[in-house]
């Protein structure tokens, strides 16, 4: 028995999943301005309406850490940066950075030492408990800078927390990294705090269940793990949603799923049975940062969006001034069109028709206007799929292969979940000429999302024959390699390894390793090859714990 | 100041090579990536990147002419590289973009345009692919092309060492020195287009101030006598003072300052084979510069251990080439007038070109059509003899753009009569005002 709790922007919900299915849901205010009460009072209501309930895991979608990002609640930090020669980023992260001497190049040699003279300076500003962020150029490939840095803080002011930019990715992006590195340590506090009170609200009810968090790729991660990386946790909502749908719909051709809330529609993309990542990461604040996030494009779509009429035009969202008349708002909306076309039946249907009639024309049937505003909405967020579908199509690729044998996304289905505007799935399906699918539930996917996400992990390792050595630089390993030969395969293993016993020290379970990217290049000296360079990226792949009963499941072509 | 993006268009081809351990491999651009990424240069609004288009066939024989035909001369990665550098100018053209940098491989300036195989790495033009490709479709006349590549562009002077329309500057370690062993001063331009064919050879040993004081007293003067349309860079990054294949000692911030002053509206990538030690520190360099930002912080990691002060005699002759240049070109109306004059209605020479990655050895005769009413027409007879190729022959004429009804007409008539005496085994017409490359047969 799982069960799974989202913190959405006005309701928290809660599932229960037992054997596939959802045998019990809750629905609570969000507190916003302390998150834990609503979650709390959704968690105590389910154990009030099932007394028998024993949790085998407790997952959350919060909105902790995004809120704390967005409402600028960070803790001050000090951000210290090993850049080298390159690009000045002092005005490019999110706070002024230290820039300290040093650099790694870009095979992860030491080019130019860290002054440890700089790192007195800047330890004498900080005080005590001081919280820092520590990122170096190319420390991906070497990060022994980052780490000495980080001793000479330890020994020095007995920092609260350090945040190691290697660390947080192993992948190449100095910015990202460090962006990524100084909010992880600026939200540390405040997710401490949060996962405390949860752990000690869980004793009080003598919970022993095992607690998740949710992460923006899709993923969890137990909670103790998710203390040192709060930074993950930010923007689940939408992650939520899409791991609701791939557990509900069982997506297994090209597709396009639609989360269509009460302002916005969220689309993602999917293909192989799972959907596409971001090329890069998530920004936060328009910082750009290295936290891994599905492909996802927001519209300004959703039920609640106005309908008026604009020089004789019917123009829908992106404003929304209330809901739906039919549930007593004081304008039209999308959810009034679909109500009055007979799309959708929950709500007043006659106040929905007074609806249409406030921006009906003369002479036109007020089921003629609805259409209207219906097909309006749904001509939006096609516009939206179709742009999502030409920016995947032109994102950059670098070997000849790939663009020879270029393989646009072709869609084969849509699917719709959320509790805006279901019936504007039909609509969308009808104009891409697709056949579309509504899952039972579809207004609870983000709860049920959060109960079924497996948790995730990734690691790189990067090994250097012509060195000798090899770097995990999330586990801050660098190391002579075992034998002077190495090749594609036994980075394979080597990382499949660590990758397996990170898993295991946080309580997971490797089953499902993906190969996220491969390389491996010749290191040539004058016409002799002297080495390789092989890169290899793993993770533990976000997947469902289980697909949802198929009973009911609305397939329409 | 204008709020447009650096258009970049990034194609290292991770999956080609000319052979396993040749200097145009797989990972020339690895170490360039990686900085790129690490650097997090992808990620600035000053920078868009863009896919690159594949190039078709009608493109390329714009320009070029295959013998026996392109197709089994080139491989996919052409199409893609002609394509990048076609992408990067259409941005700019477009308007999306301040200026735009193709670094793509492979390369392209060694290409002339009678192609028989791969020579100095370079079996298509792609900085001519591309300009020829804007002339058509967006009615561009004049352009300016500095190549700051260690080695004299040939195939890029040999494209348009008939066309007034085309000022091609090439600076290069001096060619007794250096492949492909061209590039004199004396290489000035077919008597029409006299002076439109600019080559500085320098010494060995010349580093960033021998440089900028070419480009401050010469070439920066030039570009501004000439007024072109749109100023074209082949960026060579081969006389960084690491390179394995020069001897030059130009640094990134050489190159990165070369950049921001050219302020050439596109950037082509051509050689540079210090993949490690200076491409990575160049390419940011170059990057920054064309994108308006701050590249003063670009310095490769050794450059503080090193002494890359020039020569003195590198100084000398440099002022003296540049005092020689800036004569000749004060008189350039003179001495195209001269030249035409005293060549009549042909002008004609032999040449030998060498395809070094193929192993063929080719012989040329051109003959060109001083036409008064226009810029005429032009003859090839190419033999070639190489293993495994064998021998290869073709007789090719070229319309130009705006050749008189009369030329036009002499320039087939003269492929029909080559054919009659078949002499050779192809015959082609690349007719620029049509557009086409036409197989006679």
């Amino acid at each position: 028995m799982w069960l799974g709790i989202d913190v959405g922007g006005t309701f928290t919900d809660a599932v229960i999943i037992d054997k596939g299915e959802i045998i019990h849901q809750v629905k609570t205010p969000t507190t916003h301005d302390d998150l834990l009460q609503g979650i709390l009072e959704a968690l105590d209501q389910v154990l009030r309406e099932k007394t028998n309930a024993e949790f085998e895991r407790i997952s959350l979608s919060t909105t902790i850490v995004t809120n704390a990002l967005i409402q600028g609640k960070l803790d001050q930090v000090a951000l210290l940066a090993v850049s080298g020669p390159g690009i000045d980023i002092t005005d490019k992260t999110p706070v002024k950075p230290h820039l300290l001497a040093g650099y790694i190049d870009h095979r992860g040699r030491e080019t130019a030492k860290v002054a440890v003279e700089e790192l007195e300076g800047i330890c004498c500003q900080s005080t005590k408990n001081s919280i820092f962020a520590v990122s170096g150029k190319f420390a991906v490939r070497n990060p022994e800078q980052e780490i000495e840095i980080a001793h000479y803080l330890q020994e020095h002011v007995n920092p609260k927390h350090i945040t190691l930019g290697s660390k947080i990715a192993g992948t190449l992006n100095f910015l990202r990294r460090t962006n990524t590195a100084y909010y992880n340590a600026a939200v540390w506090q405040t997710f401490e705090d949060f996962a405390a009170a949860i752990e000690d609200a869980l004793v009080q009810r003598h919970i022993t269940a095992p607690v998740y968090m949710l992460k923006a790729d899709g993923g969890t991660l137990p909670l103790e793990t998710a203390k040192e990386l709060p930074v993950e946790a930010v923007f689940t909502g939408p992650a939520a949603s899409v791991l609701g749908i791939m557990a509900m719909s069982k997506i297994s051709v090209p597709a396009v799923s639609l989360d269509i809330g009460g302002t916005t529609t969220d689309i993602a993309l999917w293909k192989d049975g799972g959907p596409l990542f971001a090329g890069r990461g998530a920004s936060i604040d328009g910082y750009p940062t290295s936290v891994r996030a599905f492909r996802l494009k927001s519209v300004g779509i959703g039920g609640d969006s106005l309908v008026q009429r604009v020089n004789g035009q019917i123009k829908v969202g992106p404003m929304r001034l209330g809901p739906a008349m039919a549930f007593g708002g004081n304008a039209p909306t999308v959810t009034d069109a679909l109500l009055a076309l007979g799309l959708i039946s929950h709500g007043d249907k006659n106040l929905a028709l007074q609806a249409m009639e406030k921006v009906a024309l003369p002479g036109v049937t007020l089921a003629e206007t609805a259409r209207q505003a219906a097909e309006a909405a749904a001509e939006e967020i096609c516009r939206a799929i179709q742009a999502m579908l030409d920016d995947q199509a032109a994102e950059p690729v670098y070997r000849v292969e790939d663009i020879i044998h270029e393989a646009r996304l072709q869609p084969e289905l849509v699917v719709g979940v959320g509790g805006g505007a279901m019936g504007l799935v039909s609509l969308v399906a009808k104009r891409l000429k697709l056949g579309y699918e509504v899952p039972p539930n579809a207004m609870v996917a983000n709860a049920v999302g959060a109960a079924v996400a497996k948790p995730t992990m990734a690691i790189t390792v990067r090994v250097d024959t012509e060195q000798g050595r090899y770097t995990v630089a999330e586990l801050s390993i660098s190391k002579p390699l075992p034998q002077r030969k190495f090749n594609l395969q036994d980075t394979r293993e080597l990382a499949a390894n660590y990758l397996t016993a990170r898993a295991k020290r946080a309580g997971i379970t490797a089953d499902k390793i993906e190969e996220l990217y491969t390389e491996e290049f010749n290191i040539v000296r004058g016409f002799q090859t002297v080495g390789k360079i092989i890169t290899c990226s793993l993770q533990i792949k976000p997947d469902v714990l289980a697909y949802l009963g198929n009973e009911g499941r609305n397939h329409h072509d | 100041m204008t709020n447009k993006p650096l258009g970049l268009v990034f194609f290292p081809a991770f999956d080609w090579a000319i052979s396993k351990t040749h200097p145009e491999r797989e990972e020339r651009l690895l170490y360039t990536r990686d900085q790129i990424v690490e650097e997090g240069l992808l990620d600035l609004p000053e920078i868009r990147e863009y896919k690159p288009r594949l190039a078709e066939y009608k493109d390329i024989e714009r320009v070029h002419i295959g013998v026996p035909d392109l197709s089994s001369l080139l491989t996919d990665a052409h199409l893609v590289s002609a394509g990048s550098v076609i992408t990067a100018a259409e941005s700019f053209m477009k308007g999306e973009t301040s200026r735009a940098f193709a670094l793509s491989r492979p390369p392209g300036h060694h290409a002339m345009r009678m192609v028989h195989g791969t020579r100095g790495f370079c079996t298509v033009n792609v900085e001519a692919i591309m300009i020829e490709y804007l002339r058509q479709y967006y009615g561009i006349k004049k352009v300016a092309i500095v190549d700051t590549d260690v080695h004299h562009g040939d195939g890029t002077q040999d494209i348009f060492y008939h066309d007034p329309d085309t000022l091609f500057i090439s600076f290069h370690q001096d060619g007794r020195t250096l492949y492909p062993g061209t590039g004199f001063m004396d290489e000035m331009g077919g008597p029409g287009a006299l002076c439109s064919t600019v080559n500085l050879p320098l010494p060995p040993g010349t580093g960033d101030e021998g440089l900028h004081y070419l480009l401050d007293h010469l070439i920066k003067p030039l570009l501004s006598d000439f007024k072109p349309d749109i100023i074209i860079n082949s960026a060579g990054q081969d006389n960084h003072y690491s390179d394995p294949l020069a001897n030059m000692k130009i640094t990134a911030q050489g190159y990165a300052r070369l950049a921001d002053k050219l302020k050439a509206d596109i950037a082509v990538l051509e050689g540079g084979y210090s993949i490690e030690e200076a491409l990575p520190y160049v390419n940011v360099g170059i990057i920054l510069a064309m994108a308006g930002l701050d590249y003063s912080k670009v310095v490769e990691p050794d450059l503080a251990s090193l002494d890359l002060r020039q020569p003195e005699k590198n100084t000398l002759y440099i002022k003296k080439l540049v005092s020689d240049w800036q004569m000749i070109w004060s008189q350039r109306d003179k001495l195209k007038a001269a030249a035409i004059q005293k060549t009549g209605d042909f002008w004609q020479r032999r040449k030998s070109i060498y395809y070094d990655d193929s192993g063929i050895r080719e012989s040329q005769q051109e003959k060109v059509r001083l036409c008064p009413k226009c810029h005429g027409f032009m003859t090839i007879a190419t033999e070639s003899e190489g293993y495994p190729s064998g021998y290869k022959s073709a007789f090719a004429a070229v319309i130009t753009r705006n050749a008189c009804p009369a030329c036009a007409k002499a320039a087939y008539d003269a492929v029909w009569q080559a054919k009659k005496e078949n002499k050779f085994q192809h015959y082609f017409v690349q007719d620029k005002q049509q557009d086409v490359l036409e197989r006679l047969s």
